[in-house]
């Protein structure tokens, strides 16, 4: 029996020699990054404002469902995603909240855009999303629409880029306005 | 015997119409007093019936969590479904669009805001800040409609951090540790104000079916708890116990009587009296109540165990020729002072007050004054007058040990003497204060209970406000409000953490209006907002759908509890509770958590002066009132045994002779305290009660085993032995009952007995060999 055993698990691992499909490619060589920390930088365009809000700082994912946001710049603004709950915390404002992400499904959706991406979990990407893609495997676009009527209220699509395993943009699009974030490895 | 059997027939068609005519009631809550001050009159009002009482909390474990997830979804769907839930809360509750759209469009009736230039100016400042941050979609979407953010204020109010998480459209009881089992949550609100036991069981039942039909795989549990379960369950315990009890004691009872007699005379003959007492029991109780509880009966059953005893000292205590009418005669005085004392014990639970135990004195010490004059008047007749009814002698152990027993001092001495060593090591049971630990809910159950509130952030109310009775809903609200403002110092004193209050769901339309009145014009909100931008990024046109809100605010009809529960059914189902309607008064509940110290609060709260307003702590004013019946209890006690001790002198013609009757049943008290302290209970009135009653029972073996009645001791012994081993089987099942009341008496009575025939038959004179 065990010998079957192993072969059954190594059974995935053949898909890369066996499927073509470039998301699931891309998907796979995603899933097999078990931690990366990156620095970004995002400007915000909002109609009601004259002009754009930047920001920038830094991510951390941690396989299989830890992710960081930490913006350091102009404010402090640290945001961690594990399993259901979200922790916010303004550390210039000593401002600290825990969320159910079940609650606030609208943000439920917006860190799952990234999460589920870094995680290579198409799957629970597709739970919120259409998801469509276009390049290849080595320089790939992911254009995601909002599954639910509710959602897409609030945002129409969410368009990440990436070169191989590194994701380097992520547009978020609704509302009238526009947040791009850019991505690249922390030195 | 057919004459026999007739009067028996005649008699249980007498139990049976009784039973048919008013059947036995269980609900605890009919057990319990109705309050004697205002605030214990609202508390046992609105804890046994009041909208508390609809509250059931469930959980389901024991299966993985996507499989929770979906039977705790499909369960909430079947309960909503079902037409008997007010409310069922699970993870789906969140609020719908339609509700969040209603409760925006009132958010400045239902909160302050400032819209001058000055007060603008941070909300401004602090709302370009957020659009930096990650909330930045939700204050696009509220921020400029609302920039004074009233209506997210609102929302963070109500509904309040929760420590349970949402998974897949179900709540999940946070895992402090990996032992702790994966819990799906739920929350369900019965209509109406209260239910009694009965609807109760019927709301269980629709839980079960509900979890039934969502296909739970093996393994997955349904756990079940609140207020309407623990009666629910308190009253199926009772039932249990009783039914028990009854079957138990009468199937021991004749089989004790027939392996003693051998006769099935006797047993047809014993039976008269036990089921006169019974029907007779039973009718003063439905004559004076309306009704019976189940523990009355239980109870009255036990006493059948005393009642036996009249029979059988008639027919053993009979000599040679003598007919059994003369027989009865010659015992009578004894008799007539051995049931008056029995019933003189019951005195204790007649004066406790408490319904429960009062209707089960009246139960007990009718039957058994039934019992004697049946014995004395009725028996006779019945007796064919050649019958011959005599006991086996008993086993030669038994009566080598009773007549190495009898007379021995030195044993009687030693058994006080260690009853009081034990009393004195000890210091004596300790008083039960806590009417939780009368409830005959098992303490699993109500740590199940405590966990689930936990978890669920539902919290038991224990001190709350109560406001009323006001004569609209509108004065309610605005007694909350007041009470809200004159609370703010018992908070910042650290008395309370805080409120929940009727006016934080929905203000008074007074409030309202003045809110209304206070909303500025288009042109000067307009001028405000700009002289507020000043230097901000924001255009022109950013917050027209703010003025527009402002202007439309002016013109809103006032929200009242019917146009809440209509618009927002949510945030009515978080206000229903706290209101509650009894006639035409209207009450308001603010339940206070982080109270630390009820007394000091209880006192700051007597010294706010606010008329309309109640403090209560359930916990203290439970003590204090069980204090007071446990005070009455033993005053009637001490009357009772005075009453007993007098009886005793009258009966046997003076003081004097009284005292070595009178010793046996001091020490059988004392013996009584020394085993239930050994036994760690904690003496309620049920005990109390009992050790009076204890005394009443075991003046009977004194004075039979120390008076003239027969002087052929092994005779008077034997027959004495009879009499407490059948009261000895009935009690001793009591002590075996779940039920706090029955437990307490029955292990109190039996162990007491059996020290008072011990110490009666040590005390008693030794038999002369003449």
């Amino acid at each position: 029996m065990r010998p079957l055993r192993r072969a059954l698990l190594l059974l995935p691992l053949a898909g890369p020699a066996l499927g073509q499909d470039p998301l699931q490619q891309v998907m796979r060589s995603l899933a097999a990054v078990k931690q990366r920390r990156s620095r970004f930088t995002e400007d915000k365009v909002i109609p009601e404002l004259d002009i754009g809000l930047p920001n920038e700082g830094t991510l951390l994912w941690v396989a299989p469902d830890r992710l960081e946001k930490h913006t350091t710049w102009p404010i402090d603004e640290f945001l961690a995603v594990q399993g259901g709950r979200l922790h916010y915390e303004r550390r210039d404002r000593a401002v600290q909240r825990e969320f159910a992400l079940g609650e606030q499904p609208e943000m439920a959706a917006l860190v799952e855009a990234i999460r589920a991406t870094l995680a290579g979990d198409l799957p629970a990407l597709r739970q919120h999303y259409e998801v469509s893609f276009s390049g290849t495997p080595a320089e790939w676009t992911l254009v995601l629409t909002p599954a639910s009527l509710r959602l897409r209220t609030a945002v129409q699509r969410i368009t990440i880029t990436g070169q191989g395993s590194e994701l380097r943009g992520v547009d978020t699009e609704g509302g009238g306005g526009v947040t791009r974030m850019r991505i690249m490895p922390a030195s | 015997m057919t004459r026999i059997l007739a009067v028996l027939l005649l008699l249980a068609g007498m139990g049976g119409a009784l039973a048919w005519l008013a059947p036995p009631r269980a609900d605890l809550a009919e057990f319990l007093p109705p309050g004697e001050t205002p605030a214990t009159r609202f508390l046992f009002r609105e804890l046994q019936s009041g909208a508390a009482t609809t509250l059931l909390l469930a959980a389901i474990e024991g299966a993985p969590r996507a499989e929770l997830a979906r039977i705790s979804r499909e369960t909430a769907a079947g309960l909503r479904g079902s037409g008997k839930f007010a409310f069922v809360g699970d993870g789906s509750v969140a609020l719908g669009e339609a509700e969040q759209d209603f409760l925006f469009r009132h958010r400045y009736l239902l909160a302050e805001a400032d819209f001058s230039a000055g007060g603008l100016r941070p909300k401004l400042e602090a709302l370009l800040d957020g659009l930096r941050s990650a909330a930045a979609p939700l204050l696009a979407r509220y921020g400029f409609a609302d920039p004074t953010g009233t209506f997210l204020g609102l929302a963070a109010t109500w509904l309040g951090e929760t420590r349970v998480a949402t998974v897949d459209g179900a709540w999940f009881a946070p895992q402090s540790g990996p032992g702790d089992p994966l819990r799906a949550l739920l929350v369900a609100r019965g209509h109406g104000a209260g239910l009694d036991a009965p609807a109760q069981r019927a709301a269980m039942a629709a839980f079960r079916t509900a979890f039934a039909a969502a296909n739970p795989p093996p393994g997955a549990r349904l756990l079940l708890s609140g207020p309407g379960v623990f009666a629910a369950e308190a009253a199926a315990g009772i039932e249990r116990d009783v039914t028990q009890v009854s079957l138990a004691a009468t199937l021991l009872l004749a089989a004790f009587l027939f392996w003693r007699f051998r006769s099935g005379l006797l047993l047809a003959l014993v039976a008269v009296p036990l089921l006169a007492a019974l029907v007779a029991g039973y009718a003063a109780t439905i004559a004076l109540y309306g009704q019976v509880h189940a523990i009355a009966l239980g109870f009255g059953v036990t006493m059948l165990g005393v009642a036996v005893d009249y029979p059988l000292l008639l027919l053993t205590l009979r000599r040679g020729e003598e007919s059994l009418g003369a027989a009865a005669a010659r015992i009578w005085p004894t008799l007539r002072l051995a049931a008056g004392s029995a019933a003189a014990g019951l005195l204790a639970m007649l004066g406790s007050g408490l319904p429960g135990l009062v209707q089960t004195a009246v139960f007990g010490g009718v039957g058994l004054l039934a019992a004697a004059a049946t014995t004395r008047w009725l028996l006779p007749r019945l007796v064919p007058a050649n019958a011959r009814i005599a006991a086996r002698p008993l086993p030669a152990t038994v009566q080598a040990a009773l007549a190495a027993l009898r007379g021995r001092r030195l044993v009687a001495l030693a058994v006080l003497a260690l009853a009081t060593l034990v009393l004195l090591a000890t210091g004596g049971p300790s008083a039960q204060r806590d009417l939780a630990a009368l409830s005959p809910v098992p303490a699993a159950q109500q740590a199940l209970d405590g966990e689930l509130r936990r978890q669920l952030g539902a919290p038991d109310v224990r001190s709350l406000f109560v406001i009323g009775p006001a004569a609209s809903e509108a004065e309610m609200l605005r007694l909350s409000e007041a009470l809200a403002v004159a609370v703010q110092p018992l908070v910042a004193r650290g008395l309370l953490r805080g409120l929940d209050l009727p006016s934080r769901y929905l203000p008074s339309p007074a409030t309202q209006r003045a809110r209304q009145a206070a909303l500025p014009e288009t042109a000067t909100l307009e001028a405000a907002l700009r002289a507020a931008g000043t230097g901000l990024p924001f255009r022109d046109t950013a917050f027209r759908r703010f003025t527009e809100a402002v202007e439309a605010s002016r013109a809103l009809p006032l929200l009242d509890a019917a146009a809440l529960a209509a618009g927002a059914p949510t945030i009515a189902a978080r206000l229903d509770p706290l209101v509650t309607r009894h006639g035409d008064a209207i009450w308001g509940l603010a339940p206070a958590t982080g109270v630390a110290d009820p007394l000091a609060l209880e006192a700051a709260a007597a010294a706010l002066d606010l008329p309309g307003v109640l403090f209560l702590d359930v916990k203290l004013e439970m003590e204090r009132l069980l204090a007071g019946y446990g005070r009455a209890t033993l005053g009637w006690a001490l009357a009772g045994g005075v009453l007993v001790a007098g009886l005793l002198a009258l009966g046997l013609g003076s003081a004097r002779r009284a005292i070595p009757v009178a010793a046996p049943i001091i020490g059988a008290v004392l013996v009584a305290l020394a085993v239930l302290t050994l036994a760690g209970e904690a003496i309620s009135l049920f005990h109390l009660a009992a050790l009076l009653l204890l005394a009443g029972l075991a003046i009977d073996y004194a004075l039979f085993l120390a008076t003239h009645v027969s002087n052929s001791g092994d005779d008077a012994a034997g027959a004495v032995l009879n009499c407490a081993v059948s009261t000895l089987l009935t009690f001793g099942l009591l002590s075996l009952c779940a039920t706090p009341v029955l437990h307490g008496i029955g292990l109190t009575v039996a162990a007491g007995v059996a020290a008072a025939f011990v110490l009666a038959l040590a005390l008693a004179r030794p038999i002369s060999r003449t």
